[in-house]
């Protein structure tokens, strides 16, 4: 099973299924806000708790191993990150300069703090996101979409890239083992060349389905627009009030703290 | 009437059946709708369709929701019927299917055979008059199969006119009275199905082959001296036609089903069950049966070797299980049904 | 004696689930016996095969071939997948080139071999599954029962030891499942191991000398087709119904008060069983240059036709055939009726021929026949 179909079952067995996707939504977008609005490097930390705790009670407090690596995985790329923005300071006392080829590399007291912002914003951000994620499966985000409005033929075709690639993935797989018996995979030519034959494959098959498919659906009177039989629930007032109240109450506390911690000053005696 | 349209791959079955419902139009003639010309308006194919319904031979073409009840709802919705009528249709017909209980998962996690009811589902919702299946049971396991041409023969029974479009020879033998077969696009036959294959050159040039039992009891017959006719069309009956005037033949013991399942009497002899009311209700109260599917020729084969055997069924098939055992009577004795 | 494919606590389970697909599977294919792998959908046929050719890996247990342990490394995979070949149900996943000719080139070109031994074995390949005169067929224009033929020649272009068919006849009609069948058999008595893995009963029945078979992951029989229909708990619970032919014997045997075994698995051979038949005979003819006039000769006898080469080459030469598919099967049961008929067969295939008479034996018919070579 890929990692698609995990995050799928994962969603549907998730705690919050029910709750209003557009609220899950609304206070996912305000917290990721809230947590971009204000220099403070304390409100990341509100953020992952938030975005923590989500994951958790959605999981009901057992957050699967496959999460965990893709939080590992993204986390990994996040320092990288961190790390290049701490040494491309422009301004503040140079910490450490080095030069590499004709590139000067100054590290500077400004850049260093940035850098640490920017990481503990990032994966507090993937936290929140991945809390939404493993409580709201595709389904119920293109109605929350359908609910703000979006173009009905964005909604659809995100309704139906998610269906049919659930089939072409399984297909993927079948087709990857098949060539695995053949050897296809015998030298790095020979991968590259089956990888490409087996997106042919399924480039045709896939054109093949969305052929048959338009025939099935005028058999089924389809007239432009899937209807829906069982709406998700409303996006109440309270959703609305809480998620705005949230998103205020860290950004006053993030203007409060501003400055209020420099990792320099931390990091001073132990790196400089 | 059972109406199967039978053809090798390619011989135009399921181009033929996209004409009723006005997918296709026809580049010359006309195709009629009880008794009337299409028309291919949009409100007017729109109509047809709701009657017309067909069912493809992969789900997978025609589930398009994410969750089953969402896709049975998807035809009625489409008809803008309203939403308690709407609920009551995809009650009725998850039902009829047995995935009454997965109404709220979703589609894709499915196996094919759930994803095959589920599509049937969706047919059955919009309460077509006519319902065309495109090989019904390919890809289904043994038991499923049965299961499925069980439920088609409860339509029939209802009043729904059942087309079967298939390749598969012995599904169409048994459960035709008319078939119309395909070759190469032209229609070289109709009528009852002895005729065309008794025909061996024809029906090899239609890339067929003629079906078990028919084979089977013209050999035996002629090697035995005797008429092929009357044909036989299951085992039941091709036993029956072998068996001597004085073989014993077995009882078979008849309980309707109606609400609750009274007591079974544990009488020896085989316990067959027929119909989807009482598969479910034997399922729950976990009762011992012998033959959960394919019970009544499985009852007629032990009246045929002479055993008794108890049928528990719907009451409402209780015609169509009488008249099924009673066909028996054209081949040899009927066993007697108490 | 050892198995050719032999597994010992064979235990798998998908990503992220807590019940395993495969549970301790025992499992012993045998070499030279027709084997089937039964079970409902989703009861772990294919989990268990692509354990044969190394593509799952157990989560524990080990799996054998010829008697020895699987090894997972890059080069002894290159070796065992081309003993271990897999036709897969749907051929359209297992067509990588555009033409046919490079289609079957594929495997051997994988596995790095010299390019007059492709050649060779290209041509054997399109000539067993007859498929000779599409060499330069685009792949998107043959029929769905050639493309299935081309999935098979892709595997045999690799010279595989075991050949494992998933659902062989599904999708096809059924002239050309019994074609394929056919050819399966011919595989087989040329001495390819044929592992057939399906939930049609009735194909199951008429092929297997062996049968193992699966429920929700676990093995729970082993054995001749016979002794697992014999128990129709054992069947109800597989998700399966008894073939037809065994129901048919079954209940025939028990009116005419005669014992079960043997227990037939063709037409024929239940007729054999249960009438008097009468006496004709039957005319080997294998494929010749000359076969034309051979049977034109005879204008008055039905004429069938076994095996693939023969098949193509009475087609092209348009010649009469009464029995273009299920040949042997047909003509014997003309014979039965007291006729005389002609089979025309593959040179390899008339030992096959004389076995499947002498297997009628048993059930009580002594055809007579001679070969015309």
């Amino acid at each position: 099973m890929s990692e698609e179909t995990q995050m799928d079952t994962l969603a549907y067995s998730s705690r919050m299924l029910y709750w209003a996707p557009l609220g899950k939504l609304l206070f996912c977008v305000l917290v990721l806000i809230a947590n971009l609005v204000t220099e403070s490097i304390l409100v990341p930390f509100i953020t992952l708790a938030i975005g923590l705790s989500m994951m958790a009670y959605s999981t009901n407090f057992k957050i699967p191993f496959f999460i965990a690596i893709a939080l590992l995985e993204a986390l990994a790329i996040l320092i990288i990150g961190a790390g290049l923005i701490s040494i491309s300071g422009e301004s503040g006392n140079v910490l450490w300069e080095s030069h590499f080829l004709w590139i000067n590399i100054y590290m500077t007291d400004d850049s260093f703090n940035k850098a640490w912002l920017v990481l503990f914003r990032g994966v507090a951000g993937m936290a929140v996101m991945m809390g939404f994620a493993t409580s709201t499966p595709i389904p119920h985000l293109s109605q929350a979409l359908r609910q703000v409005h979006l173009p009905v033929e964005i909604v659809e075709l995100i309704v139906l890239i998610y269906r049919y690639g659930f089939l072409l993935l399984e297909r993927m797989e079948i087709m990857y083992h098949a060539a695995a018996c053949r050897m296809g995979f015998n030298g790095f030519l020979r991968s590259i060349k089956t990888t490409a034959s087996i997106g042919v494959g399924i480039f045709i098959s896939s054109t093949n389905m969305a052929d048959k498919a338009q025939t099935a659906l005028s058999c089924r009177n389809y007239k432009g627009y899937f209807p829906l039989y069982r709406a998700p629930a409303k996006t109440g007032l309270k959703w609305i009030l809480f998620s705005a109240l949230v998103c205020a109450a860290m950004i006053i506390f993030g203007l409060e703290t501003e400055g209020i911690v420099n990792m320099y000053e931390l990091f001073k005696g132990v790196l400089f | 009437m059972k109406t199967v349209i039978i053809g090798a791959n390619g011989a135009g079955k399921s181009t033929m059946f996209y004409h009723f419902n006005g997918i296709l139009k026809p580049k010359e003639g006309t195709v009629y709708y009880d008794g009337k010309p299409l028309e291919y308006t949009r409100d007017a194919l729109s109509d047809l369709r709701n009657k017309v319904s067909i069912v493809v031979q992969n789900p997978d073409e025609q589930i398009f929701s994410s969750t089953v009840e969402e896709d049975v709802a998807f035809g009625p919705l489409n008809m803008s019927i309203e939403r308690d009528e709407v609920e009551r249709r995809i009650v009725t017909s998850l039902e009829k299917v047995g995935m009454l209980e997965y109404r709220e998962r979703p589609t894709v996690k499915l196996s094919y055979g759930q994803r095959k009811r589920v599509a049937l589902a969706g047919a059955l919702a919009c309460e077509p008059e006519v319902l065309i299946l495109d090989e019904p049971t390919a890809g289904l396991d043994p038991q499923m199969s049965q299961e499925v041409m069980e439920l088609v023969n409860e339509l029939c029974l209802a009043g729904t006119t059942v087309i079967i479009s298939t390749h598969d020879v012995d599904l169409a033998y048994t459960w035709a009275e008319e078939i119309h077969v395909l070759r190469k696009g032209k229609l070289i036959y109709s009528g009852s199905p002895e005729p065309f294959f008794a025909n061996t050159e024809e029906v090899a040039l239609s890339g067929l082959v003629k079906p078990h039992t028919f084979s089977i009891n013209s050999t035996f017959e002629s090697l035995r001296g005797r008429d092929e006719a009357p044909y036989p069309r299951t085992n039941s009956q091709l036993l029956a036609k072998l068996s001597t005037p004085d073989a014993k033949i077995g009882v078979i013991r008849m309980i309707p089903f109606d609400k609750e399942i009274s007591e079974i009497p544990q009488v020896c002899g085989n316990i067959g069950i027929y119909g989807s009311r009482t598969r479910r209700a034997v399922r729950e109260s976990k009762t011992r049966v012998d033959y959960y599917f394919n019970a009544i020729e499985g009852c007629c084969l032990d009246a045929m070797s002479g055993l008794d055997s108890v049928l528990v069924y719907d009451i409402e098939l209780e015609s169509l299980v009488r008249d099924t055992i009673s066909v028996l009577g054209k081949f040899g004795k009927v066993p007697e049904m108490i | 004696m050892d198995g050719l494919i032999e597994t010992k606590d064979l235990v798998y389970f998908y990503d992220g689930t807590k019940t395993p697909s495969l549970d301790s599977i025992n499992i012993k294919i045998t070499p030279g016996k027709k084997t089937v792998i039964l079970g409902a959908n989703g009861a772990g046929k294919s989990t268990l095969f692509y354990h044969f050719n190394a593509i799952a890996k157990p989560h524990s247990g080990v799996v054998l071939f010829e008697g020895e342990p699987l090894k997972y490394r890059k080069k002894a995979l290159l070796g065992l997948r081309s003993k271990v070949a897999v036709v897969l149900q749907n051929p359209d996943d297992q067509v990588f080139e555009s033409t046919v000719e490079d289609d079957i080139a594929y495997g051997p070109t994988n596995l790095d071999l010299p390019q007059d031994e492709v050649k060779r074995r290209v041509e054997d390949a399109l000539f067993q599954t007859g498929l000779t005169e599409f060499r330069k067929k685009n792949t998107l224009q043959l029929s769905y029962g050639q493309r299935k033929r081309l999935a098979l020649a892709g595997d045999l272009s690799m010279k595989p030891e075991v050949l494992i068919m998933d659902e062989p006849t599904a999708g096809l009609d059924p002239q050309m499942a019994l074609d394929l069948m056919e050819l399966a058999e011919q595989l087989h008595f040329n001495g390819v191991n044929i592992v057939l893995s399906t939930h049609d009963v009735d194909l199951a029945y008429a092929w297997a000398d062996e049968i193992h078979v699966l429920r929700k992951g676990k093995l729970i029989y082993s054995g001749p087709s016979e002794g697992f229909y014999s128990d129709p708990v054992q069947v109800h619970m597989t998700g399966v119904m008894p073939p037809s032919m065994f129901t048919v014997n079954k209940n025939l045997a028990h009116m005419k008060e005669i014992p079960e075994a043997p227990y037939p698995r063709t037409e024929t051979q239940l007729i054999s069983k249960m009438v008097e038949v009468k006496k004709g005979s039957l005319h080997i003819i294998p494929l010749s240059e000359d076969i034309v006039s051979k049977v034109t000769d005879s204008t008055d006898i039905s004429v069938g036709v076994f095996g693939t080469a023969s098949r193509g080459l009475l087609v092209e030469n348009r010649m009469k055939v009464d029995y273009l598919f299920n040949g042997f099967e047909s003509c014997i049961s003309d014979c039965m009726n007291g006729r005389e008929s002609i089979l025309v067969c593959d040179t390899d295939c008339v030992d096959l021929i004389k076995n499947k008479i002498v297997e009628l034996k048993r059930f009580g018919t002594d055809i007579e026949y001679d070969v015309r070579s």
